[in-house]
């Protein structure tokens, strides 16, 4: 096990620079999350982390060893991929003991290695299979297999659980985890589902453009978004965004409708962006009326779509309101539970800088 | 799903008629090699002969066609072996190179097979002369290797191709070198179109002419040259030289018939998915 350190870490190819001095810090045994939209340079770090692809400038750090210039199997990191990548023309045992015959370890111990792994991801009675005999969950096992064996320093995952069906890939979600809770290996795991990163991760990067937006665990992210882009990458369905102005201690939005400021925001003025989490609104006669467009029952919850104003709006309420498509629907946003952000920067405005947003 | 009846009767009298077409002059060839000349060419078609095999065992034992069998088997072995290994080896290259140079390269192969053979032909009666290498085996197996390599190079790519990346990744990762890569991971995978690339290079090689022609004399003379010079001569030696055109056949066939598993696998798509 060990700890990794990307330092100031650029990629470009050619002219064209696709990563812009990234710097992450991951403790030993930590779990981290690389999450953004596609091409946000998460799968390229990871690859540069693995050593296949190279670094242009900065640092990759194991432990206190730079490795930009050591080859993949020097670094002792194992990598899961997207579609497992396992060899199609060997067993499962033959997959799990390949990277070990490579290296010559002694075959007793290759046994040993193998049936420990196969026993931990309960993957004995399929050993002798074929990959084309397994199914899309028990693949994913023996891709993982393959990298216990290994007894790495860390552990890399690349949207491991983006080819499996919805249920399979909670249980999945929960298999990996349990597994990281047992082995304590030192991993990252990059995708680009944000329920994946906030159920998984000690800590979460998300990234975007080839930069680095936030770094936090799940719920800093949550609770306390950097920007407007964290704010509506993470929680689902989305953070609700109104523009407008704030102005004698109230929010007004750009067509009119009238919102309150939390605590510590009331002398704030000036274009800003409100944001506040669908599960974030409560039922509230003297709220403010939205008119409701549809209504999502979900079982633990119910979605209410509609307008605020001329804006879009999404409520989720755990006790499902009686209310129908057509008619408004009085709420009031949660005062602690406010997101006020900068609406040039992007920025998230808190209290202590205020005097500087103002 | 199981293709219902309706459809399969249909596809069936296709495949009929076209198996007939096609064997049709086999089976021809077959029944000239044995019946007497004069038999074989009546008109109205003679159909009740008494069948002999006379013609057989003469062109094999008592004009020695079994020599010119042992030259084109050895030719062949040798051809086949050095034109699929470096093939796969130079198409495993290529299909990992994404560079303009190996698709200038590519090309220039597939430009080479669009030469007609008489025009590669003289060259390398020219060159073989100029090496005192006429009549020889090596002569015959470079000329015939190098004829044969951007067809085997190509055959082989689209093969290699279909192997997705992340497992090079995954072998890179595991610690191969990138001859490992190759011999333990990319080879294995690509086995069955391996074995397509023999069969169809052995066929070329084993059925080459023109380069046989002008480049062997009685020493290593192989089939299609022997039975050709029979064949051209006098009607009263066709049964002979039909003799020895299904004397030929069979090895190729009993080659088949072994490899028919590993074929049909080759020829699928999607054969090397997991």
């Amino acid at each position: 096990m060990a700890s990794v350190t990307i330092r100031n870490v650029q990629k470009s190819y050619g002219a064209l620079s696709v990563m812009k001095g990234v710097d992450i810090e991951i403790a030993d045994g930590e779990f981290v999350i690389l999450v953004g939209p596609s091409g946000c340079g998460k799968s390229t770090l990871l690859r540069m982390i693995a050593g296949l692809e190279d670094i242009t400038d900065g640092d990759v750090l194991i432990g206190a060893t730079v490795v930009n210039d050591i080859e993949p199997k020097a670094r002792n990191i194992a990598m899961v991929f997207q579609n497992y990548a396992l060899y199609p023309h060997m067993t499962v045992r033959e997959n799990m003991a390949f990277a070990l015959t490579l290296n010559r370890t002694d075959k007793a111990e290759i046994a040993r290695r193998v049936d420990r792994a196969a026993e931990i991801l309960s993957l004995g009675a399929l050993l002798d299979r074929y990959p084309k005999q397994l199914s899309g969950g028990q693949r994913q096992r023996v891709a993982m297999g393959r990298a216990i064996v290994r007894d790495p320093q860390v552990f890399l995952f690349d949207e491991p659980l983006s080819n499996l069906d919805a249920k399979l890939r909670v249980q999945m979600r929960t298999e990996i985890k349990e597994l990281h809770q047992r082995l304590k290996t030192t991993t990252i795991y990059v995708t680009h589902d944000q329920i994946e990163a906030m159920t998984m991760a000690d800590r979460i990067v998300v990234m975007k453009e080839g930069g680095i937006e936030q770094i936090g665990t799940p719920l800093d992210l949550y609770d306390r978004p950097a920007n407007l882009f964290v704010a509506g990458f993470i929680g689902s369905p989305g953070m609700n965004f109104f523009e407008g102005e704030a102005k004698g201690g109230q929010f007004v939005t750009t067509d009119g409708t009238v919102l309150p400021l939390p605590e510590g925001h009331q002398t704030l003025s000036g274009k800003i962006v409100y944001g506040i989490r669908p599960e974030h609104l409560t039922v509230d006669d003297v709220g403010v009326a939205i008119d409701v467009h549809v209504v999502e029952p979900t079982g633990p919850e119910t979605q209410i779509f509609g307008k605020l104003g001329g804006q879009p709006i999404v409520v989720a309420l755990r006790e499902g309101p009686a209310v129908v498509p057509g008619e408004t629907l009085s709420l009031t946003p949660r005062l602690d539970r406010i997101h006020l952000f900068d609406a040039t920067s992007g920025r998230r405005l808190e209290v202590t800088t205020l005097g500087r947003a103002a | 799903m199981r293709p219902s009846l309706m459809k399969q009767v249909p596809l069936f009298i296709v495949l009929l008629l076209f198996c007939i077409v096609n064997l049709t002059p086999v089976a021809w060839g077959f029944l000239t090699s044995i019946r007497q000349p004069v038999d074989a060419f009546a008109v109205p078609p003679k159909l009740i002969f008494e069948p002999t095999f006379q013609f057989h065992w003469e062109i094999w034992v008592d004009k020695g066609f079994w020599r010119f069998l042992i030259n084109t088997a050895i030719v062949s072995i040798f051809a086949v072996t050095i034109s699929v290994s470096i093939g796969s080896m130079a198409a495993y290259a290529l299909s990992r190179l994404q560079s303009k140079a190996a698709n200038g390269l590519l090309f220039s192969l597939l430009a080479m097979r669009t030469f007609p053979h008489i025009l590669l032909a003289i060259p390398f009666f020219v060159i073989a002369q100029a090496l005192d290498m006429i009549d020889t085996y090596p002569a015959m197996v470079m000329a015939i290797v190098a004829l044969n390599q951007p067809f085997t190079i190509w055959l082989m790519r689209s093969f290699f191709a279909e192997v997705p990346g992340e497992l090079y990744d995954s072998a890179v990762m595991d610690g191969c070198t990138p001859w490992q890569t190759f011999r333990r991971v990319a080879l294995p995978i690509v086995k069955p179109g391996l074995w397509v690339t023999v069969l169809f290079s052995l066929l070329l090689a084993y059925n080459e002419f023109l380069l046989a022609l002008v480049l062997t004399r009685q020493g290593t003379k192989t089939m299609p040259v022997a039975i050709a010079e029979y064949g051209a001569e006098d009607i009263t030696y066709w049964s002979l030289s039909a003799a020895a055109a299904i004397g030929i056949m069979l090895p190729i066939l009993i080659f088949m018939l072994f490899m028919q598993r590993h074929l049909v696998r080759g020829m699928a798509a999607g054969a090397v998915k997991g």
